[in-house]
């Protein structure tokens, strides 16, 4: 009996677990809210924090790069095009897995994970 | 198209045109209470005719193809088309499959493409963000 007054105590005064990203409803116009938020009215929530090690949106150096297709050869879902000309590649983000297999095995490390991961968009990129 | 002909909440369908159910995983994880989508009237139904938001996950493969422009076609206007996941975008992983007729834009129109393989909770309501400020657009035009 204490011990389930307890909970029940505890329950009250507890936040609610709801990560409230982007915002905590829907606005009546979402253009608008945008808006806003652009000029610094309004504050977007911030995401749940992403674990360390998350794979994300792949970062390509085309400097660091000397075109050696070990990525395109690694690569499970071939999101590489390789440049004949440049004798660099070309990443296609709307066909990775982001498995991070091109990162680990990339000799001059001109490909990183980030963090990035809100990539949605109207078209493919 | 605005959000009045869409009554503002926004209710979803989900298909699942032959993916990895990885995404599929991920849509039920938006409805969980740490991200609950359902705080902006969005829910989950049980049939295409009383969707305004399709959901498409996969590549569709070819058995799923008549039942996806079925669906499609099932689903009263207005209505928007998501792609949730690479694979349902560009076949992804997938790609060299012999059993592909996709992806979804080869066989359905395609508004948004949410990317991710698969792309998380957060991701996905971006993706809603991103549908829902194309329906205003279009409605102030009008
Ligand atoms: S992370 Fe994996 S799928 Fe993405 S480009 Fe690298 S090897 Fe290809
Ligand atoms: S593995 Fe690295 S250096 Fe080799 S082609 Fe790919 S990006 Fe360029
Ligand atoms: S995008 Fe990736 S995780 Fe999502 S269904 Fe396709 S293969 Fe699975």
């Amino acid at each position: 009996m204490f011990e389930m007054a307890k909970e029940l105590f505890k329950q009250l005064f507890k936040k609610p677990f709801t990560n409230m990203f982007p915002a905590k409803h829907a606005p009546k116009s979402t253009v608008g809210f945008l808006k806003k938020v652009e000029e610094g009215k309004a504050k977007l929530n911030e995401p749940v924090p992403i674990p360390e090690g998350f794979r994300g949106k792949i970062a390509y150096d085309k400097e660091k790069c000397i075109g050696c297709k070990l990525c395109i050869k690694v690569c499970p879902a071939n999101a590489f095009e390789y440049l004949e000309k440049e004798r660099k590649v070309k990443y296609h983000l709307s066909r990775c897995t982001f498995c991070a297999q091109c990162v680990d095995v990339c000799p001059v490390n001109a490909l990183v994970s980030t963090k990035e991961f809100l990539l949605s968009d109207y078209n493919k990129k | 198209m605005s959000l009045k002909d869409l009554n503002r909440s926004l209710w979803v369908f989900h298909v699942n045109s032959g993916s990895c159910n990885g995404c599929d995983i991920e849509i039920v994880a938006s409805l969980t209470p740490r991200y609950d989508i359902e705080r902006f009237g969005m829910k989950l139904v049980g049939t295409p005719r009383h969707a305004d938001v399709l959901l498409v996950t996969g590549p569709v493969t070819r058995d799923m193809e008549k039942k996806l422009k079925r669906v499609f076609e099932q689903t009263p206007d207005p209505k928007v088309v998501m792609v949730i996941g690479n694979c349902g975008s560009t076949g992804g992983v997938f790609y060299e499959s012999y059993n592909l007729a996709g992806p979804v834009d080869q066989v359905i129109p395609v508004d948004v493409y949410v990317t991710g393989c698969p792309p998380r909770p957060e991701a996905i309501i971006e993706g809603v963000v991103k549908a829902w400020t194309k329906i205003e657009k279009q409605g102030e035009k009008k």
